[in-house]
C-alpha cells in the first residue's frame, strides 16, 4: 500500500501519546442515553491532574512540546475541558467537587492557551510542535469565545470571584494564585492572533480583535478588568502587571483617531480611504495609459540616445518616442543588476509584542473599545499606572523585561486617547448650540499619574539605556509615549483651568530645563539606521513636535536656563590638552578625578533656541528624513506635512540648503512632483511639496551656476569643513585664535 | 590504481577557470578619467539650464546628466544604486582630499592671498 508522504514518522514518542490519549479518554465524554451531555468520567479530577503533571513532569522539565501536542490532536480543550467548563457554570456551582473540577480545567487552560513565540533557546521538539500549537490555540480561542450560548468567560470569572470577594490581607496563596490563572487565561485570549502566515480558512473573523472585544463586552470582562484596575494597590495587589498586559493586547495598533469617531464619522471616513483608493488607482490607470503603446506589443519601435562621443543607447517600445523623461528611466529599468542590500539581522520575533501592525475593529468593537477605554480613563489609569511604574522601577519579581515596553506603549496610547476624547466633546459642544448647561471643564487630573516628575525620570532614563543597548523596538514605545507627554502638556497649556496652565507650564520647564534630553532627541534622530518604517515614524515625529514646542516654549520664556553639562566637559578638554606636555602618572590621575568633578558640575544657561535647531540640519537628519520622506506613497497628510516642515525648516529657515543639494535628494523631490507614481495632486500637501521642490531647486540651479564645484559635490554629503563656503561662498568669519 | 603506478595519471586534471574580476566601482575608478574628471569637463559643455520658471525641466535635465555619466562610468548598476555607492565612496579619505581640492581651485583669489 502507498503511505501517504509523512504519514510514517512518529513526531511523539508513541507511550508517551497513548499514556496522554488514555487519560484523555477517561476524562469523560458525550456517551450513554443522553448524547449531547458531557458526563463526568469516575476519576476525572485526578485525570486532570495527571493531565497537569504530564505537562509540567514531562513539558516543562525535558522542554518539549509533545504532551501540549497529543493534547491538542486528542482536542482535549474543546472536547472536554469547555464543556466541563459549561456543565459547572449550568448547574455545579454548588458543589465543591464540580468547582475544583473548574478549577483545575482552569489549571491546564492557562498553561494550554500560554504565547508562544520563536526565540533563540528553541529545542528541535519546540521548533517541530510550535505552527502545530499555535494553529491549535486560535482553536482553543474560538472555543472560548464562541461556544454556542455558554458564557464560557465568564464563567472563568466566576472561578475566580470567590477569592475576590476576599480582603487582600485575608486572602491565602491559593487565592492569589486563582486571580493570577483567571488573569491569565484572559491575557492568553487577547494575545492569541491567527497566523497570518498560515493559508487563510475564511473564520478568521471569529478570532479577531474584534471578536474579542465584543465577547469583553458581552461577558463583562471588561467590568473585571476596570475594577481591579481601579482598586489596585488597595484590594489588588500582585495583578498590575497582568492587567497591564490585557490592556496592551487589547490597544496595541488600534488607531486612535478612528476609535473616537462616531458612526457616521467613521464611515465617511472609511469612504473617504475608499475614494482616495480608488483616485489613486485610477490615477495609477490614468499614468499607464498615457505611457502605454498605442500599437500592438509586437511593433517593434526601437530608438537611438545619442550621447557623447558619438556613442548611441537604443531603447526600444514605443511609449519612449514621446517624452524623452521615459526614455531615460526605461534605460535604467531595464538594468538587472541590483546593488546588494546588507543581510537583515535576524532580529528576536516581536510578533506577540508587536504594536507598529495597524489592527482594524468593526463598528461595534469600535463602540464597546471606546466605552472600555473611557471608562478606564475615568477610573483605572491613575492608580494602575502608578503601580506598574512603581513594580517595574522596584525590579518586583512579576516584572518581565517586555512589561516595560507595554508599559510605555499603553501609556502614550492611552494619551493620546485622552486628547482624542477632549477633541470630540469640544467639537461636540460646539455643534450644540446653546449648551444644556455650563459644562466645567475637565481637568487634566485624569492621566496626571504620568506627568509627575518620576515617570519622566524614568522614561529619560529608560530611553537612554534603549538608546545606549539598541533595542530599538522599546525605543520606538518610548519615544510614542514622550511625543504623547508632549502633546498632552502642550495641551494642558491651552486649558481654560488657571491651574492646568501653571502645571503644564511648571512640566514644560522640566522638559526643558534638562539638556541631556535635547541631546538625547538629536542623537536618536542622528541615529537612524534601518530600524524600520514605525521606528522612522516615532522618531521622525518626536524630532517634529519636541522642535515645534521648543520653539513656541523658548519665545515664550525668553530668558529660558538649561542645565547644560557639555561646556564644562569641553573646557576640561581644552585644559587636559595644554597639560597633556608634562604629564605623569600621579598628575593623569588627579587630573581624571578634576574630570570626574567636572562632568559632575552642571551649568545652567540660557537657551539659545536658533543655536539648537541649528544642530537639526547636518546631514544624518537629513538623511533620517529622506528616508522616511521615500515612503511618501504610503504617508498620509501629517506625515508629509512633518517631511515637509523640516525640510523647509532646514533650506529656508536655517539657510542649509546645501545640504539638499544631493542627487538622491533631487531625484526623490523630482518624483515626488512629475512622477513616475508622483504624490497625487488634488491634494492641498501636494503644492505645498511642489513649491518646496521648485524653490530647492531653484537654488541648487543659482548655486551650481556661481560654484561650478557642486556639480561634484552634488554626489556626497556634504563635508563640514566647505559646507559654509558652498552656501555662502565665503568662508565663516571667525576671530583669529591668539 | 596500479596501471597510473601512483603518479596521478589516471586522475583527471582539474582546469580551474578562473572567473572574470567583476568590474568594481571604487575610488580609482571614480577618480579614472572617466569618473569624476570627466563629469567636471563636460558639465561646462553640456549642462546648460533655462533657468527661473524651469525649475523642473533643469531638474530633470540635471539628472539625466548625472544618468547618462553613471552609465558610462559604471554601466550595471541602476542611478539610485550607483549613486549611494558613490555617496559611500565620497566618506574615503583620498576622495575627501581631492573634493577639497576642487572647491578650493574655485574660490576667489582674495581668500588665497590671505591665507
Amino acid at each position: 500500500d502507498a503511505v501517504a508522504f509523512g504519514q510514517g514518522v512518529q513526531v511523539v514518542d508513541p507511550e508517551v501519546r497513548a499514556h496522554v490519549y488514555s487519560l484523555v479518554t477517561a476524562l469523560g465524554g458525550f456517551n450513554g442515553e443522553d448524547a449531547d451531555r458531557y458526563v463526568l468520567g469516575d476519576d476525572a479530577l485526578a485525570c486532570l491532574r495527571d493531565i497537569r503533571r504530564w505537562l509540567k513532569l514531562y513539558d516543562e522539565k525535558y522542554k518539549r512540546m509533545d504532551v501540549a501536542r497529543c493534547l491538542g490532536e486528542a482536542n482535549l480543550i474543546n472536547g472536554d475541558l469547555l464543556p466541563i467548563l459549561s456543565l459547572w457554570g449550568t448547574s455545579g456551582q454548588k458543589s465543591k467537587y464540580m468547582s475544583r473540577i473548574a478549577l483545575a480545567c482552569l489549571e491546564l487552560l492557562v498553561p494550554l492557551t500560554w504565547p508562544l513565540e520563536i526565540h533563540g533557546e528553541m529545542t528541535v521538539n519546540n521548533h517541530r510542535h510550535t505552527p502545530y500549537l499555535q494553529h491549535a490555540q486560535v482553536s482553543y480561542k474560538r472555543g472560548l469565545l464562541s461556544r454556542g450560548s455558554y458564557n464560557l468567560l465568564r464563567t472563568i470569572i466566576r472561578i475566580g470571584l470567590p477569592s475576590m470577594a476576599i480582603p487582600r490581607s485575608e486572602r491565602t496563596m491559593r487565592d492569589d494564585g486563582i486571580l493570577k490563572l483567571m488573569l491569565y487565561l484572559l491575557r492568553n485570549i487577547t494575545v492569541i492572533t491567527p497566523n497570518t502566515r498560515l493559508a487563510a480558512e475564511g473564520d478568521e473573523e471569529e478570532t479577531s480583535r474584534s471578536a474579542t472585544i465584543n465577547a469583553f463586552q458581552a461577558q463583562d470582562v471588561f467590568a473585571l478588568i476596570l475594577t481591579m484596575c481601579s482598586n489596585i494597590g488597595d484590594d489588588f495587589n500582585m495583578q498590575d502587571v497582568v492587567l497591564l498586559e490585557i490592556v496592551f493586547h487589547l490597544v496595541k495598533g488600534v488607531n486612535v483617531e478612528k476609535l473616537f469617531m462616531d458612526d457616521a464619522q467613521r464611515s465617511a471616513k472609511h469612504t473617504d480611504e475608499l475614494d482616495t483608493l480608488l483616485k489613486q488607482e485610477s490615477s495609477l490607470r490614468r499614468e499607464y495609459s498615457k505611457n502605454a503603446p498605442t500599437r500592438h506589443g509586437r511593433f517593434g519601435t526601437m530608438i537611438w540616445v545619442k550621447r557623447d562621443d558619438a556613442k548611441v543607447s537604443t531603447v526600444s517600445g514605443q511609449d519612449v518616442l514621446k517624452d524623452s523623461q521615459a526614455t531615460f528611466q526605461k534605460m535604467d529599468g531595464s538594468k538587472k543588476w541590483n546593488k546588494p542590500r546588507p543581510r537583515q539581522r535576524h532580529e528576536e520575533s516581536t510578533f506577540n509584542n508587536d504594536f507598529s501592525t495597524p489592527a482594524h475593529l468593526n463598528s461595534v468593537a469600535s463602540e464597546n473599545l471606546r466605552m472600555f477605554v473611557e471608562e478606564f480613563l475615568d477610573s483605572g489609569f491613575n492608580p494602575l499606572f502608578t503601580h506598574v511604574r512603581k513594580a517595574i522601577e522596584r525590579e518586583a519579581n512579576r516584572v518581565v523585561p517586555i512589561n516595560s515596553r507595554q508599559f510605555f506603549y499603553t501609556v502614550g496610547w492611552f494619551l493620546h486617547a485622552e486628547r482624542a476624547r477632549r477633541a470630540r466633546q469640544q467639537e461636540k459642544q460646539s455643534q450644540n448650540e446653546k449648551p444644556l448647561k455650563e459644562l466645567e471643564p475637565d481637568s487634566f487630573g485624569l492621566v496626571a499619574s504620568v506627568l509627575n516628575q518620576e515617570t519622566f525620570v524614568f522614561l529619560n532614563r529608560s530611553m537612554q539605556t534603549s538608546f545606549d543597548q539598541k533595542d530599538w523596538e522599546d525605543l520606538n514605545a518610548q519615544m510614542r509615549c514622550f511625543t504623547q507627554i508632549l502633546l498632552t502638556v502642550q495641551e494642558m497649556a491651552q486649558s481654560s483651568l488657571d491651574e492646568d496652565q501653571d502645571i503644564a507650564e511648571n512640566i514644560q520647564n522640566r522638559i526643558f530645563y534638562e539638556e541631556t534630553t535635547h541631546d538625547r532627541v538629536l542623537a536618536i534622530m542622528r541615529g537612524y539606521k534601518d530600524q524600520g518604517f514605525s521606528y522612522l515614524d516615532a522618531c521622525t515625529e518626536l524630532a517634529h513636535v519636541f522642535l515645534r514646542m521648543l520653539e513656541r516654549y523658548s519665545k515664550e520664556n525668553v530668558d529660558l536656563q538649561v542645565r547644560s553639562r557639555a561646556r564644562a566637559r569641553r573646557k576640561n578638554k581644552r585644559a587636559e590638552a595644554t597639560a597633556v606636555e608634562d604629564n605623569n602618572d600621579e598628575e593623569n590621575a588627579s587630573e581624571e578625578e578634576d574630570i570626574m568633578e567636572a562632568e559632575r558640575v552642571c551649568r545652567e544657561r540660557k537657551f539659545d533656541f536658533k543655536r539648537f535647531a541649528a544642530k537639526f540640519c547636518n546631514q544624518k537628519c537629513v538623511d533620517t528624513f529622506v528616508a522616511f520622506t521615500k515612503f511618501f506613497r504610503e504617508l498620509d497628510s501629517g506625515q508629509l506635512k512633518r517631511a515637509h516642515r523640516y525640510f523647509y525648516r532646514v533650506a529656508f529657515k536655517q539657510e542649509m540648503s546645501v545640504l539638499l543639494f544631493r542627487v538622491d535628494i533631487i531625484s526623490l523631490l523630482y518624483k515626488m512632483i512629475k512622477g513616475p507614481g508622483a504624490l497625487d495632486s488634488s491634494k492641498p500637501i501636494f503644492k505645498e511639496w511642489e513649491e518646496l521642490a521648485r524653490q530647492v531647486i531653484r537654488r541648487m540651479i543659482k548655486k551650481i551656476d556661481q560654484r561650478p564645484a557642486l556639480v561634484t559635490e552634488l554626489l556626497f554629503s556634504k563635508m563640514n569643513s566647505t559646507l559654509f563656503y558652498l552656501e555662502y561662498g565665503h568662508e565663516k568669519q571667525t576671530l583669529p585664535s591668539i | 590504481g596500479a596501471s597510473g603506478l601512483g603518479l596521478g595519471l589516471d586522475e583527471e586534471v582539474e582546469v580551474s577557470k578562473k572567473r572574470q574580476p567583476v568590474a568594481k566601482l571604487d575610488e580609482s575608478r571614480l577618480l579614472s578619467p572617466a569618473g569624476i574628471p570627466r563629469l567636471r569637463r563636460t558639465a561646462k559643455q553640456n549642462l546648460k539650464f533655462q533657468g527661473k520658471g524651469h525649475e523642473f525641466t533643469d531638474a530633470a535635465r540635471l539628472l539625466n546628466f548625472y544618468q547618462l555619466w553613471l552609465d558610462d562610468l559604471f554601466p550595471r548598476a541602476k542611478l539610485a544604486d550607483g549613486l549611494s555607492m558613490i555617496e559611500k565612496l565620497g566618506h574615503h579619505r583620498r576622495l575627501q582630499i581631492m573634493r577639497r581640492e576642487w572647491i578650493e581651485e574655485e574660490k576667489p583669489r582674495v581668500q588665497m592671498d590671505d591665507t
